[in-house]
């Protein structure tokens, strides 16, 4: 990147450049605007103002030659971007580019952008662009030789797509800036651990050559303190041999005088004393007199054992073992239901290559679950341990590791896998207008914390709607407000302490009229329900049976059985397909029904009853064992029942000719559901999720 | 046809009107009356025929039922003409009260003196309708009617001979098979003649027999004490037996009381 401004090298010079450039200046009022103007007249150079940047320093380097190097990456990029090469001949690609002005605004997303025509030919200002040259023509041109095969768009299009062009171009050049903003942060960053690192550095110096020194220093007084007793020994040897010496000598003196003596006595008396001399001297001088030097002049030369200080030195560039890391806490919703992520932090000076990461689950004290510590090696301060048990307790603990050796242990914490998602029972879902009873099972072995819902409203295909959630429920089932004629994807999670599992498998409930299946808990054991819990069918029986015990959920009498509607107030309407021909009872009746009643012969039912008696059909609307009298000259074969809490009322029709047929006004206290029976071998059929029909409503 | 407002009174929220005209199928004055309800100020309402019974005129219905709370509440005009032309001075007009005033049958009579005056039938079906929906803020598309004994029969013969016309018709202890029954007999020979083939065609047993199509819903009720039940006069179950055999939906209900009335 060279600093040498190319315009020089341009068409123009310099001078027609800056009076041109001070006119269109004054022409726009950008006096004013000091930054765009002075930068222009300064750089000398025809470009594009293509935004103001903020001027970024790096520390250390001198500002100027920053902002110089990012125009200039600007200017490098805007000539191989813009691809002004390829716009016709030099003088009129520069008459253009100053042309083009844009202003940055300080949102910088507002471009204003000025045209200004040619001014040497007003009258006739090229009016059409040819593609084919990239160059501004007269209309008129289009017609000579040059341009006339050529392909000619209108110049205001010209214009179009030349200003989003430069749109696009700016809109990277911004992003580069960004980019070089962040690695400039990144560097500082960087300084400062620099910074970092060399005081700690420093400071394991100071402290390994004082211990160094210290050593030297002790080592010096042990040894000389060594020596001068030494010298002490010897010399007092020395002065002991010196004074037995300095004895042996005064005996000898005093022997040779005592000699003497005798030699000037009389001849008797010598004689006498020179026996007892001569064995004196003889004793004497039979005691051995050692002349040899007890003590060595010579010190011993002194073996220098420096090794410990060779040690310490040698570890000066060792480092010392780490302190044990700081385990975290787990962080909430940080697990899946086989994967927990795991962080610590290690202690501030440390020097650490790796850390080991061990883990068992934790022993809940049942026989034959005492694993075996996994043990995982990593770099960074987290480590995510997949393929583990959902819903289940690790303890976790991390040593760190480097030249040195291993930290102890970190404290244990106590991680839990999050657990694996429910299943939803997809054919127990009953829903309503304006709610739905979805219930599930766990999926889990132990107890998860709660679990949520989710629910996603089907707009429009291909649109994702919002979901809504409902969280916090406890138990394995949850009864959901809804929006009416909609369609909803649901899903459960459940929940602990780590977090929430995978969403379970979908169900889909549609908000059209009421769904609900038969019960076939309540079902009389000669009653056969199908697969979808949609139909009902009595069979012939070739033999009798006995009747069946009695009991509180099975009817046992009448051969019936029960819906399983969804508790919500408000409207439920369905409909039976019957055959004409069979006995059959519709309607609704309380949980608690008796079951070894008939339905209708008591005060908790409500019902239609058809029998037929060739060829005469009759109808009984029956409730407390009475009913009204009532005649009905069309048969229905399809009965839609309404059932409407808020008016108290219980309707039946006929569907196929939308015929009213009876009404009930009942006390509903408690909710109810459909009861349907068969008097003698039949089928009934049960239509579900049917809006409540216009001619019902009336009702 | 000019109305004559003759009465007017506010009833839950609604107004209780009744009107006077110069009838051109009656040749007489004739009077209804005319329920509108609140709904009536902003927009049109379907619109409820009431046919009155023996001896009654248009003030029975209007002063004994207490029907104004539904009518206000679901939006329906309630029109209840007189059960036969009045001040016509047509000999042995009063004479019983089963037979000329106040028991027009709703026939179009064939028979003199009554052909002039008594066209009870055009003038249910087509004179007053007409009227109503010229003058009344009235839907002409959504139509019913319902009546009691006599206006019961009426009302069912009017819905039978005219399919479509009604969405809906209902009746009260209805006299349903004239041509057997006393009443039946004493005004149709009297205004008919006594050519009993003409009779048929205003006998709802009967025309349910021709009856074409099958889009009718018919809801009758009937007191189980109603003495003229048991004397014979009304005869449902020959009506509910011709509806089973040609599929024409019935729903009739024995009600416990009686509900003759007037």
């Amino acid at each position: 990147m060279t600093s040498e401004p190319r315009g020089a090298a341009r068409g123009p010079s310099q001078r027609d450049l800056e009076e041109e450039v001070d006119e269109l200046v004054h022409l726009y009022g950008l006096e004013d605007d000091d930054e765009l103007g002075d930068e222009f007249v300064n750089e000398n150079m025809p470009r594009i103002e293509v935004s103001e940047y903020p001027a970024y320093v790096v520390p250390g380097r001198e500002p100027a030659v920053g902002q110089r190097d990012w125009r200039l990456s600007g200017e490098a990029a805007e000539a191989e971007d813009l691809s002004f090469g390829g716009w016709g001949s030099e003088g009129q690609c520069q008459d253009l580019r100053e042309a083009y002005r844009y202003t940055h605004g300080r949102a910088s997303e507002e471009y204003e952008c000025y045209v200004i025509p040619e001014e040497e030919d007003e009258e006739e200002a090229p009016d059409v662009f040819c593609v084919t040259c990239k160059t501004p023509i007269r209309a008129l041109e289009k017609v000579l030789d040059e341009h006339k095969e050529h392909e000619v768009t209108p110049l205001s299009k010209a214009l179009e797509s030349a200003k989003d062009e430069i749109h696009r171009n700016m809109y990277r050049l911004e992003k580069q800036i960004i980019e070089m903003e962040n690695f400039a942060s990144h560097l500082e960053e960087v300084f400062i651990t620099v910074e970092e690192n060399f005081g700690r550095q420093e400071q394991n110096f100071e402290s390994h050559y004082n211990e160094i020194l210290e050593t030297l220093a002790q080592k010096y007084e042990e040894k000389i303190q060594a020596l001068v007793e030494k010298k002490k020994e010897k010399l007092e040897a020395l002065y002991g041999q010196l004074v037995s010496c300095g004895e042996n000598l005064d005996t000898c003196k005093e022997l040779m005088e005592t000699v003497e003596e005798i030699c000037h006595e009389e001849k008797v008396d010598f004689i006498k004393d020179a026996v007892a001399m001569a064995d004196r001297l003889r004793k004497f001088l039979e005691t051995k007199t050692d002349v040899e030097i007890s003590a060595q002049p010579a010190l011993e030369d002194q073996t220098l054992d420096f090794s410990d200080v060779e040690q310490l030195l040698g570890s000066i560039n060792t480092i010392p073992a780490p302190s044990a890391p700081v385990i975290n806490p787990q962080a909430p919703n940080s697990a899946t239901g086989s994967s927990v992520r795991v962080c610590w932090s290690l202690y501030s000076d440390d020097t650490v290559e790796s850390y080991q990461l061990s883990y068992r689950p934790v022993r809940d004290g049942s026989p034959g679950t005492d694993h075996a510590e996994s043990t995982v090696t990593v770099k960074e301060t987290y480590c995510s341990v997949a393929n583990l048990v959902p819903n289940t307790q690790y303890e976790f603990r991390v040593t760190a590791q480097n030249r040195a050796g291993l930290s102890p242990a970190s404290e244990c914490a106590v991680y839990m896998t999050a657990p694996s998602p429910p299943v939803i029972k997809s054919k127990e879902v009953r829903s309503c207008e304006e709610a739905a009873l979805i219930c599930w099972e766990s999926g889990n072995l132990n107890p998860v914390d709660s679990y949520t819902v989710e629910l996603i409203q089907a707009e429009t295909p291909g649109a994702s709607g919002v979901t809504e959630s409902v969280v916090g429920i406890p138990t394995c089932e949850s009864l959901v407000q809804l929006q009416p004629r909609q369609s909803y994807t649901i899903y459960v999670r459940a929940l602990n302490v780590g977090g929430p599992s995978a969403r379970s498998e979908p169900a889909t409930v549609h908000t059209t009229g009421s769904y609900f299946r038969l019960n076939e808990q309540t079902c009389h054991p000669w009653l056969t329900i199908s697969e979808d819990g949609l139909t009902a069918v009595r069979s012939e029986r070739k033999t009798p049976t006995r009747e069946p015990p009695p009991s509180s959920t099975r009817f046992t009498r009448c051969v019936a059985v029960m819906g399983n509607l969804i508790p919500v107030r408000g409207h439920h309407y369905w409909e039976v397909e019957v055959d004409e021909r069979s006995d059959y009872t519709v309607g609704v009746a309380f949980e608690d029904v008796p079951k070894q009643e008939d339905l209708g012969a008591n005060c908790l039912s409500w019902c239609m009853r058809h029998t037929w008696a060739s060829p005469r059909h009759k109808y009984e609307f029956l409730h407390n064992k009475t009913t009204p009298d009532i005649r009905i000259t069309v048969a229905p074969k399809k009965i839609g029942i309404l059932l409407d809490y808020e008016n108290s009322k219980l309707s039946f029709f006929n569907v196929d000719i939308s015929q009213h047929l009876y009404t009930f006004s009942c006390q509903l206290h408690q909710f109810v559901h459909p009861c349907f029976s068969l008097e003698k071998p039949g089928c009934l059929k049960i239509h579900n999720g049917i809006s409540v029909p216009k001619h019902v409503t009336f009702y | 046809m000019a109305l004559k407002q003759i009465s007017s009174n506010k009833c839950f929220g609604g107004l209780q009107k009744v009107f006077e005209h110069d009838s051109v199928e009656l040749n007489c004055k004739m009077k209804f009356a005319i329920y509108l309800p609140p709904k009536a100020e902003t927009g049109k309402c379907p619109a409820l025929y009431w046919l009155s019974g023996l001896t009654c005129t248009e003030q029975n219905f209007i002063s004994k039922s207490g029907y104004h709370q539904a009518a206000s509440e679901h939006g329906l005009v309630v029109i209840a003409p007189d059960t036969s032309p009045r001040g016509c001075n047509i000999k042995g007009e009063d004479e019983s009260w089963d037979f000329g005033t106040g028991a027009g049958f709703y026939v179009d009579a064939t028979e003199h003196p009554w052909k002039t005056n008594y066209r009870m039938y055009s003038y249910v079906t087509e004179e007053l309708p007409q009227l109503i929906n010229a003058n009344f803020p009235v839907d002409p598309q959504r139509m019913s009617i319902f009546g009691h004994s006599m206006g019961g029969h009426g009302a069912l013969i009017c819905a039978l001979k005219n399919p479509g016309k009604y969405k809906s018709v209902s009746a009260f202890a209805p006299i349903c098979n004239p041509v057997i029954c006393p009443w039946g007999k004493k005004a149709f020979n009297g205004y008919l003649g006594a050519d009993q083939s003409k009779w048929k065609a205003y006998d709802a047993t009967h025309l349910v027999k021709s009856f074409p199509g099958s889009q009718l819903d018919i809801l009758i009720d009937q007191g189980k004490d109603d003495q003229f039940l048991s004397d014979g006069q009304l005869l449902p179950d020959n009506f509910i037996a011709a509806c089973t055999e040609k599929k024409i939906p019935v729903v009739f209900r024995l009600q416990e009381a009686s509900i003759r009335k007037s």
